[in-house]
């Protein structure tokens, strides 16, 4: 029995892989003869995909936990030290497990998927079906294959060294990781519900209604798992920022803005029948860069472009990222012509038009973070040269993106369909305007001069002053009873809403944070003190301690303020046995109006040198994704449709240039 | 009448308002801010991972900022900075990539995003203009709102919103 836990999990793997190719071919045979297959054969292959994956992730874990090092994964990963929570999260720190927890999230998915076919006729869902089995096939084969974490070591080590120190050292690798996963696994449900609407060219909203919850589901995950990454590499890298413009975040952040793009065009379709070849194109776009940021992510073709055959994963990914592409286009360019509405006419003053607007910005601005992201990598197989692009270069191209989104979002979520006069505009936007230059103005008075904090906040507040005008004006009575009947009961508006007040928290967070932040580096002996952010600073004493695992060194720094300890920074330098680098720990201390962020530079025998950064709002950022992903949720949390009275519509408001 | 007065209060106001906003940034004190720290942003730590000098703690990092440092106190203007490290660790150590040689392209490109999606919109704006309105009979009419109520108790209300 020596061998059981990896031979349990490869069997797993093997198990999903059969059932996949089975749920494909059964999928695909019901789409084209519906009376051929039984949707019991269906559910037994989606079943058993789940049955696999649960035991190749149960095998992976256990093996952990047990520390059996006959297992490839564990030995490589795993040390007898590492703690419990850190054990459990290494099955998916290195890239064979997180396959695995990839495969895991795809059966999940697709086993809710199928619990909503009930009947072979509906040929739509049958090949949706049939293209997510394709999908898992993938996966599955790469567990299987190249991506293999249960190898048999018949010599195993006592001990192995452990993962990755970066990710041993906070909570934050139990939840990233997995969030980031949904998000990413969701956009398979659209995607094979497009393209078996192409297939049996069923034009129409029915692929759009039906995967509209996966959509924000994965939506909403994605949001999360980006603003706690975020939030990772704040509180833990030590470098003093969120966001490095890295290829690893700009691999989720592609995905993410194009499946905006794409959640806001499905509604266009949906209420107007408009964009219909659109959606398609999104669709397959959102599920092509997800796959391709797992490429950018799980090889190593950032670091190097020839380091990216070092493991087979690499070429596999990027092998089925262009067979999605190709395969996708190419049906879509055969069977386009049967599903797109050519009669519809669109005028750019109306709410599909500003969503046409979102639509092109989004794209825009996916497009430039993908082309400075893969760029180096280009210019590197093809010259052999390398060049860099960083920050400055994002950056310029996101600002002024970002305004002009900001800028539709405001108008967007206020003007009618069809047909939007300028007059009925004003008497919408009046007040919120008011409101928004209001607030610039405070800001400016009260002596903050960056125009980049004065234009968001402006923006901002006319964003949150718009959909609370909305909100008053389109409820049934002003009490909080009659608010919350219009929030609950349009939660698809009213949870766009939040996500887009939750767009302006982060937006008004970033600029400010950006633009206000001070910072300074200190050396200090023992007892030496300096002043920052309006405390006295003294560095008290260096301390190490050691763990089974790593060696932990600190120094503790007391802030003073009138004379009284108000808070005891205690920045981290640790050192893991096995690996080599030291990471840096900040300290940070976070209120509602500044995070003030200690890192240390240099710990020498007696002096230490230390980064003191103070961030005005920053706290407000991880509020406002949060409000944005809980905005994702609220709105896919709709209720049944209640046929009696009193579920009436708001009245809209009659153009004031009567 | 009175809709009309507060109407002009509102456009009164709010551009009143929005002048205060303006005149308070153009007379704002130009501040130069640091030049060694700007510099630095600029510049590629060249054992980190995509972060810059400015913002690593590594000793690479150390001794480059105090290179830059040293030549902003000697007057050295940017370009002479930059070029100084140009030429040591190459084109690869601007984070900027300069819109000329190798990196021109990237340049262009989103140049060309930008004007493909102007073409776009105005396509599908100019093409608004020579389609009459469909005329439809009585009975198309009826098919279409038994199409919109079929639909309505199809789908879940919030499916559609």
């Amino acid at each position: 029995m020596k061998y059981a836990l990896p031979a349990a999990g490869w069997a797993g793997a093997l198990l999903g892989l059969a059932a996949s190719l089975v749920l494909a071919l059964y999928g695909f045979r019901a789409q084209r003869h519906p009376d051929k297959v039984r949707v019991s054969q269906l559910r037994a292959a989606t079943s058993m995909m789940a049955v696999g994956a649960a035991l190749s992730m149960l095998a992976l874990e256990t093996a952990l936990l047990t520390d059996d090092f006959t297992m490839s994964y564990v030995a490589e990963t795993h040390s007898r030290a590492t703690p419990l929570l850190y054990t459990i999260t290494s099955a998916w720190s290195a890239l064979d497990g997180s396959i695995v927890l990839w495969a895991v999230i795809l059966a999940g998915y697709i086993l809710f998927a199928a619990r909503k076919i009930t009947d072979t006729t509906d040929r739509l869902g049958t090949g949706a079906l049939g293209f997510m089995g394709l999908v898992a096939a993938f996966f599955f084969g790469l567990i299987t294959t190249v991506a293999n974490p249960f190898e048999i070591l018949p010599d195993p080590p006592a001990d192995g060294p452990g993962p990755n120190p970066l990710l041993r050292n906070d909570i934050m690798v139990a939840i990233h990781p997995p969030l980031l996963y949904l998000g990413f696994v969701g956009f398979t449900v659209s995607f094979a519900y497009a393209m078996s609407a192409l297939v049996i060219r069923r034009a129409g909203v029915d692929w759009l209604v039906r995967t509209r919850r996966a959509n924000l589901v994965a939506w909403s995950f994605l949001t999360a798992g980006l603003v706690v990454g975020a939030w990772w590499s704040y509180e833990v890298l030590g470098w003093g920022g969120y966001w490095a413009w890295d290829p690893v975040e700009n691999a989720a952040f592609i995905p993410w803005l194009v499946a905006t793009a794409f959640i806001h065009s499905a509604v266009v379709q949906v209420k107007r029948g408009m964009l219909q070849a659109w959606n398609f194109v999104l669709a397959l776009a959102t599920f092509g860069l997800t796959i391709l940021g797992t490429f950018l992510t799980r090889s190593s073709v950032v670091a190097s472009v020839h380091s990216f055959t070092q493991s087979g994963v690499g070429p596999a990914l990027l092998g089925f990222f262009i067979v999605v592409l190709v395969g996708g286009f190419t049906l879509f360019a055969v069977r386009g012509e049967a599903v797109a509405n050519r009669t519809r006419s669109l005028r750019l003053a109306s709410r599909e038009g500003l969503f046409l607007l979102n639509n092109l910005l989004l794209c825009l601005f996916a497009f430039v973070v993908l082309l400075g992201t893969v760029y180096p990598i280009f210019v590197e197989a093809f010259t052999g040269n390398q060049v860099s692009v960083g920050r400055p270069f994002f950056d310029r191209m996101a600002v002024p993106l970002s305004f002009a989104l900001l800028l539709a979002m405001g108008a967007g979520p206020f003007t009618p369909y069809r047909w939007a006069t300028p007059a009925l505009m004003w008497t919408r936007l009046r007040w919120p305007l008011l409101a928004g230059s209001a607030a610039a103005a405070t800001v400016t008075l009260s002596g903050i001069r960056s125009v980049g904090v004065v234009v968001v906040v402006f923006l901002a507040i006319t964003i949150v002053a718009a959909a609370v005008r909305h909100l008053l004006v389109t409820a049934p009575n002003r009490r909080p009873s009659g608010l919350w009947r219009l929030i609950s009961g349009q939660r698809a508006y009213w949870g766009g809403q939040l996500a887009h007040i939750g767009v302006a928290v982060v937006a008004v967070a970033i600029a400010v944070a950006g633009a206000t932040a001070t910072r300074t580096t200190v050396t200090l002996e023992p007892g030496g003190s300096t002043e920052f952010g309006g405390y006295t600073v003294t560095f008290d004493r260096a301390e190490q301690h050691t763990e089974p695992d790593r060696v932990q060194r600190d120094a503790h720094l007391f802030f003073h303020s009138g004379g009284e300890l108000a808070w005891t920074a205690t920045p981290k330098l640790e050192s893991f046995t096995n690996q080599p680098q030291a990471v840096g720990i900040p300290s940070v201390w976070s209120t509602a109006g500044r995070d003030i962020y200690v890192a240390l530079a240099q710990l020498a025998p007696d002096t230490i040198t230390v980064n003191f950064y103070r961030y005005p709002l920053m706290s407000w950022l991880w509020a406002g994704g949060f409000l944005m992903a809980a905005g994702g949720l609220w709105a896919l949390t709709d209720r049944r449709r209640r046929p009696e009275a009193g579920d009436r519509s708001p009245a809209e408001e009659a153009p004031a240039s009567a | 009448m009175r809709r009309k007065l507060i109407s002009i209060a509102f456009l009164a106001g709010v551009l009143s308002l929005l002048g205060v906003v303006v005149a308070q940034l153009l007379t704002a004190p130009d501040t130069a801010g640091d030049r060694a720290y700007q510099l630095e942003q600029r510049l590629r730590c060249p054992v980190c991972k995509s972060v810059s000098i400015a913002e690593s703690p590594s000793e690479t990092a150390t001794a480059m900022r105090q290179a830059v440092q040293e030549q902003v106190t000697a007057g050295r203007s940017d370009e002479e900075v930059v070029d100084y490290f140009r030429a040591r660790y190459g084109d690869w150590v601007l984070l900027d990539p300069p819109a000329r040689g190798r990196t021109l392209l990237l340049w262009l490109l989103p140049a060309l995003g930008v004007l493909g999606g102007l073409v776009g919109v105005a396509v599908l704006a100019l093409r608004r203009r020579h389609q009459p309105a469909p005329f439809l009979s009585e009975e198309q009419r009826q098919q279409v709102s038994h199409a919109v109520a079929d639909a309505r108790g199809k789908y879940r209300r919030e499916d559609l919103l």
